[in-house]
């Protein structure tokens, strides 16, 4: 019963009120029905003390030894009791005693009387008849004291019954309104309590804590609830753990994607719209903090013929070639980017004129050093360097570019690998 | 089942057998102190209520104790009640008017049983006595101020003789039989079991009359004039006598068996009286009326030496029966 379903419950308490209802109005029936039969004994015992009292005023008013005394009167009266006694109601054990009595008493009174009439007791005494007399008002006395009696019974009986179903009537009503109230309590605390904890567990699922609900009063619908709930609660904490993973994937994603839009696919190096982004940045940067910002643009020197002397494939290592040894020379804060074809540039925050030549100097140094093997055959080549630093004249990162590729172009046309450096003066 | 039900259904179940203790000993809860009560009992199954009761311990769950002091005829129960050696004793309502017209100090408090047949009249075949007419100058043996001593004159009286037209013989109940077997009388007036004795005794050499409804013997409680204490304990004995004459009603056959086993008595004999028995407990105006009768009657047939007819309603206390039964007591207050 305590794990059943809540309409399990509703149903055995909705059978308990009917059975108690039919309880008390079968209770009803059959005391109306006891009353009813009492009220049928109680009449017949009036009828009985009635046809009592009739004899007995017979007896009294007659004079029954008188020689012209006729007895139909007294026979019909007492056939009609005699009658009356066989016509009893059902009587209960007690009264039936009383009514052997009564049918007994009616005997006497009937070979009393045929006693008495019998002759008119020519032989006897006035005595005898006085007392024959008295005899015979006696006999009528102890019916009619019977009929009382039964009468007194059917009254008690009336009254116990009634008192009976009264008692009974409260006492179950008091049981069943105790019992109402205790189921209905109790149902209500079970539906209030499980539904606060369906509440507390939607509470805490907005929060964020996947919990499950377990009901401290479990019931058949509550269960369906929380079962779905839970099955529910499963997925969505599932799905929200891919969520967070989906979101680190798609960071990782995009960066990697950032990383690929940002950098040339050849040299691994950061792309011409990484370099605007970041030389704009820089750019900014040394015109709000006033620091100095140095460009370095490098070519490959007759990058053309090597290309066609040793083919693109070798074209191709040779550019990153040059971006390994560029990375190795510059600072963590430089940017190496590859400008187009076979020109790079690097940009140096923090770094003026001097910095700027002392870097492309380390730059081709190195590279002279480093030269690349090509079929047993040792291949160097060498970088024309344009440097130019920000002044004041650049009003933005465009004329700067500018600026630095004419350097560029100076040291091709002053016999390539050198370092040109555009000073303000030759400025755009 | 969990924890809280579990607690409900035990402290349920406490409560419950607590109720059941409680009512199953809520009378000896109650009980109020247990008088011993002496009841002298005439040996005649008239007296079967009181072996009913006995016998089915009707009278354990009253205030009474009783010790039962069986004595042959009701004059003999009347007298022991009268020297206190009885608390209570059963007596005919012809003893009772007998007593009456003496004025002796007793009351009655209820008539339990009555008998239409008790008393009969028992004569020789031989002497062919078809009539009371006939009874003329027999030699006739009774009771001395019992029931049988009135029964004899009203049967005298009803063909206008009297005790003087026949020689009287006064004998103890049980030895009127040997005396008409002695030849002694003629004829005799002895009620139950007597004359079914001597119908056993003497068969063919008796014929007995029939007298049915001629005499209306009834059996009653009596005891000294009551006080408050005397009321309580017949109070008392007759809610006994209330469960035995109930238990008579409902299981006759179980009841004539404790009779016959009490009393010594053959199945026959108590098939042979129990159709003219109504076990009843009253207090009625009939009761009255009876004794009253009676009592005129032998004043007028002087077979008492008293004149006066007292007030028999002074004879009758209806305390102890109206808290039992008040619907069995009618008499006019």
């Amino acid at each position: 019963m305590m794990n059943g379903s809540l309409s399990q419950r509703i149903y055995f308490f909705t059978l308990s009120c009917c059975v108690l209802f039919a309880t008390i109005l079968g209770s009803v029936i059959w005391s109306s029905q006891t009353v009813e039969l009492a009220f049928a004994r109680d009449s017949y015992a009036q009828q009985v003390d009635n046809q009592t009292n009739s004899l007995k005023q017979l007896v009294i008013s007659d004079n029954i030894y008188s020689s012209s005394y006729s007895v139909s009167h007294w026979q019909s009266l007492q056939k009609k009791l005699t009658r009356l006694l066989k016509s009893s109601p059902k009587l209960t054990p007690s009264q039936q005693t009383v009514q052997n009595s009564i049918k007994s008493q009616n005997e006497n009174l009937k070979r009393l009387f045929a006693q008495i009439t019998k002759n008119k007791l020519k032989n006897a005494s006035a005595a005898i008849k006085v007392h024959l007399k008295a005899r015979l008002m006696m006999q009528l006395e102890a019916i009619r004291s019977d009929s009382l009696q039964l009468s007194s019974i059917a009254h008690t009986d009336i009254h116990n019954t009634i008192r009976h179903e009264a008692f009974f009537i409260i006492s179950v009503s008091g049981v069943s309104i105790v019992a109402l109230l205790f189921g209905s309590f109790t149902l209500m605390h079970i539906v209030r309590k499980s539904l606060d904890e369906v509440k507390l567990a939607f509470q805490q699922n907005h929060s964020g804590h996947f919990q499950k609900i377990h009901l401290s009063h479990p019931s058949e619908e509550f269960d369906s609830i929380v079962k779905a709930f839970n099955g529910m609660n499963d997925k969505l904490s599932e799905t929200t753990v891919s969520l967070a993973v989906m979101k680190k994937v798609v960071e990782e994603r995009t960066q990697v994607l950032e990383q690929l839009s940002n950098t040339d696919p050849l040299t691994k190096v950061a792309n011409r719209r990484a370099l605007f982004e970041r030389a704009s940045m820089e750019f900014s940067r040394a015109i709000r903090s006033k620091n100095k910002l140095t460009l370095l643009l490098l070519d490959c020197d007759f990058f053309k013929r090597i290309n066609d002397e040793f083919g693109h494939l070798f074209g191709d290592e040779l550019l990153i070639h040059i971006c390994n040894i560029c990375g190795q020379e510059i600072r963590d804060i430089d940017f190496l980017a590859r400008y187009g074809g076979e020109e790079f540039i690097i940009i140096l925050p923090n770094c003026d004129i001097k910095g700027g030549i002392e870097t492309a100097n380390r730059i081709q140094h190195s590279l002279a050093c480093h030269c690349i093997a090509m079929k047993d055959k040792e291949i160097c080549v060498t970088l024309s360097i344009g440097v130019c630093m920000l002044s004041e004249q650049h009003k933005d990162l465009e004329q700067l570019i500018n600026d630095t590729d004419k350097a560029m172009y100076q040291a091709k046309e002053n016999g390539r690998n050198r370092i040109e450096v555009l000073t303000p003066p030759n400025f755009h | 089942m969990d924890k809280k039900t579990l607690h409900l259904t035990v402290i349920t179940l406490v409560i419950c057998v607590g109720v059941i203790v409680f009512y199953v000993n809520y009378q000896s809860f109650w009980q109020p102190q247990k008088y011993l009560v002496t009841i002298a009992v005439s040996k005649t199954p008239l007296s079967t209520p009181f072996y009913v009761a006995k016998a089915i311990d009707a009278f354990d769950g009253t205030c009474v104790n009783v010790k039962f002091d069986e004595v042959i005829g009701g004059q003999k129960a009347f007298a022991k009640v009268m020297d206190g050696e009885a608390d209570f004793g059963t007596s005919s309502d012809s003893v009772i008017a007998f007593q009456s017209l003496a004025n002796k100090d007793f009351v009655t408090h209820g008539m339990f049983v009555q008998s239409d047949n008790d008393v009969k009249l028992i004569t020789r075949p031989s002497v062919q006595i078809t009539s009371a007419l006939k009874l003329k100058g027999k030699r006739i043996g009774v009771t001395k101020g019992t029931a049988s001593e009135y029964f004899l004159s009203i049967l005298l009286a009803l063909e206008g003789l009297t005790t003087e037209d026949v020689q009287l013989f006064h004998f103890k109940p049980d030895e009127l039989v040997h005396s008409f077997s002695d030849n002694k009388i003629d004829a005799f007036v002895p009620w139950e079991p007597f004359a079914f004795n001597s119908t056993k005794l003497l068969d063919k050499q008796i014929k007995i009359h029939d007298t049915k409804s001629l005499n209306t013997l009834s059996f009653n409680l009596v005891s000294l004039i009551a006080d408050k204490e005397l009321v309580e304990k017949a109070k008392c004995v007759i809610e006994g006598l209330t469960l035995a004459i109930d238990y008579i009603a409902s299981h006759p056959e179980k009841a004539k068996r404790i009779v016959i086993n009490e009393l010594k008595l053959s199945t026959e004999f108590i098939e042979w009286v129990w159709p003219d028995y109504i076990f009843k407990l009253s207090l009625n105006q009939a009761l009255i009326l009876s004794i009253k009768s009676q009592a005129i009657w032998a004043v007028q047939t002087k077979m008492t030496e008293h004149n006066d007819i007292p007030n028999i309603e002074n004879f009758i206390d209806s305390r102890a029966m109206l808290q039992v039964d008040p619907g069995a007591v009618n008499i006019p207050l």
